[in-house]
């Protein structure tokens, strides 16, 4: 039985500010770029949203005659205690009515635990040929309050296709590591912030990923760190860290010094921080954009295994692993990424400040609202697209309008 | 292992990483300028020095330097 993942897509977004004008921006200290490796980082518009991102994500990789049986949305940007984001998704892809619809959330881990359900589901037989889609979308909620975290948080979505044909990436099934325990690392306590202890935060990623490696060590017979994974795709809070946390395995389970970390590093992770580096932590989608950024900047044209860990606060993580291929590289290149991060409008500091507050305001309820998207169409028509996309018009009576926007 | 043996190597990875740093006891590492991924390697760097093995959330609340040896102190005996 095999499987994985069909198709991969993400939509980040037609906004992004280039992290050093946001440093200057903020006054905040240039040196710390050196270990942040951030280039970009997306920012919404006031006419996007949880809803807006999972759809334009997710509609390049979606076909009317797919046997989509079951839609599942991973967020940490929610829009009501009791509906969820996957309805208005299911309506605007335009799913069978025979799908099921449910929304998962544990903060960055919950896509990797709704992919690992869906393979299973798609793996037991039960229903052949089925197949699932799920979405991780997810809004920032940041301004000058989280400091150094500001320039590192993401906007956007990343929707992988589970089916029985995995094009992308060939689960090894059976193959996974967890470890989860409850902490206060980070959080959304309300829809309109959120809080985060960075150092608790980063040392219990670091501390997970450890304990995820040896718990999928305790499940596979003959795994090395260093030998067993060509490629590793990590949930990537900002690319520095990832570089930390591939340098602490290294020294744990390879009794690598500096030197061969760091070749290690540029050969094996690095080509998974292109998309990250461009974009900020996309939450539970991040671990999906490092996956399609490895493939499509290593381009395999033969079999190769890779590890992925995926971390959420709070906190629940997994390492498991799969399979890449020339498939793989051709499935993710018809998707045009690099594409869509290089047609994102570039924002100055003056015109990311203007459109935050309204912004921090995306998830907060309000029973009749509208949304100006003409307002800025200064900055749309600075961006490359080119299909429909979905955009938020507003509320009616709690209700979230949409309106398709034309190139 | 005494508290001054410990002492002397924190205070040798912290200028590893932070060469210009004047380390003071009741300050955290944030004030001598180390970012996460700094303070990170310094913690990790430490550690495999002592030979201790714990994990990096058990540093999550430690104040500051002089509590950081303390901690250290009573583990690395």
């Amino acid at each position: 039985m095999t499987a994985g993942i069909e198709a991969l897509n993400v939509y980040c977004g037609l906004a992004q500010i280039p992290v050093p004008a946001l440093f200057e921006g903020r006054g905040l200290d240039p040196e710390r770029l050196g270990n942040l490796m951030m280039e970009n980082r997306s920012v919404g518009l006031p006419f996007e949203d949880p809803v807006t991102n999972a759809v334009n994500a997710a509609a390049p990789i979606v076909d009317p005659s797919d046997r989509i049986e079951i839609v599942i949305t991973s967020t940490e940007s929610g829009l009501d205690y009791s509906k969820s984001v996957a309805s208005y998704v299911h309506e605007y892809l335009g799913l069978p009515s025979t799908c099921r619809v449910i929304e998962v959330k544990q903060a960055c881990y919950a896509a990797t635990a709704a992919v690992q359900m869906a393979a299973a589901y798609v793996a037991s037989g039960i229903s052949p040929g089925a197949k699932v889609l799920v979405i991780a979308t997810d809004v920032a909620l940041v301004d000058e309050r989280a400091g150094y975290s500001e320039p590192a948080v993401g906007f956007g979505a990343a929707a992988v296709l589970i089916s029985d044909d995995p094009r992308v990436l060939a689960l090894d099934l059976g193959a996974f590591g967890n470890h989860s325990y409850e902490t206060m690392d980070s959080a959304r306590p309300a829809p309109s912030f959120d809080i985060a202890d960075s150092d608790r935060s980063l040392f219990a990623y670091l501390d997970c990923l450890t304990n995820c490696f040896t718990a999928y060590r305790a499940r596979v017979d003959d795994v090395d760190f260093a030998t067993t994974f060509d490629h590793l795709a990590m949930h990537t809070p900002f690319a520095g860290m990832v570089k930390a946390a591939h340098r602490k395995l290294m020294r744990e389970f390879a009794g690598s010094g500096l030197a061969e970390a760091e070749e290690d590093f540029g050969r094996r992770v690095l080509p998974s921080l292109t998309y990250p580096s461009r974009v900020g932590n996309l939450c539970s989608g991040s671990v999906y954009l490092a996956l399609a950024s490895l493939i499509d900047t290593v381009q395999p044209d033969e079999t190769r295994r890779v590890g992925l860990y995926s971390y959420g606060s709070g906190c629940s993580s997994e390492f498991f692993s799969g399979l890449i291929d020339r498939e793989s590289t051709e499935a993710i290149a018809a998707r045009r990424i690099g594409d869509h991060l290089t047609g994102r409008a570039e924002i100055t500091f003056d015109e990311y400040a203007k459109v935050l507050p309204m912004n921090l305001t995306c998830l907060l309820p309000e029973r009749n609202r509208t949304v100006d998207v003409g307002a800025y169409e200064h900055i749309v028509r600075r961006a490359r697209f080119d299909r429909d996309l979905l955009v938020n018009t507003g509320t009616k009576d709690f209700h979230r309008t949409y309106e398709w926007l034309s190139p | 292992m005494t508290r001054e043996d410990v002492e002397l190597v924190v205070h040798k990875e912290i200028t590893q990483i932070l060469p210009k740093a004047e380390i003071r006891g009741d300050v955290h590492l944030k004030d001598l300028g180390a970012d996460s991924v700094d303070r990170v390697e310094i913690l990790l760097a430490i550690l495999q020095e002592l030979r201790v093995s714990l994990p990096l959330s058990r540093f999550s609340d430690i104040p500051d330097i002089d509590r950081l040896v303390d901690f250290l102190a009573e583990r690395a005996r």
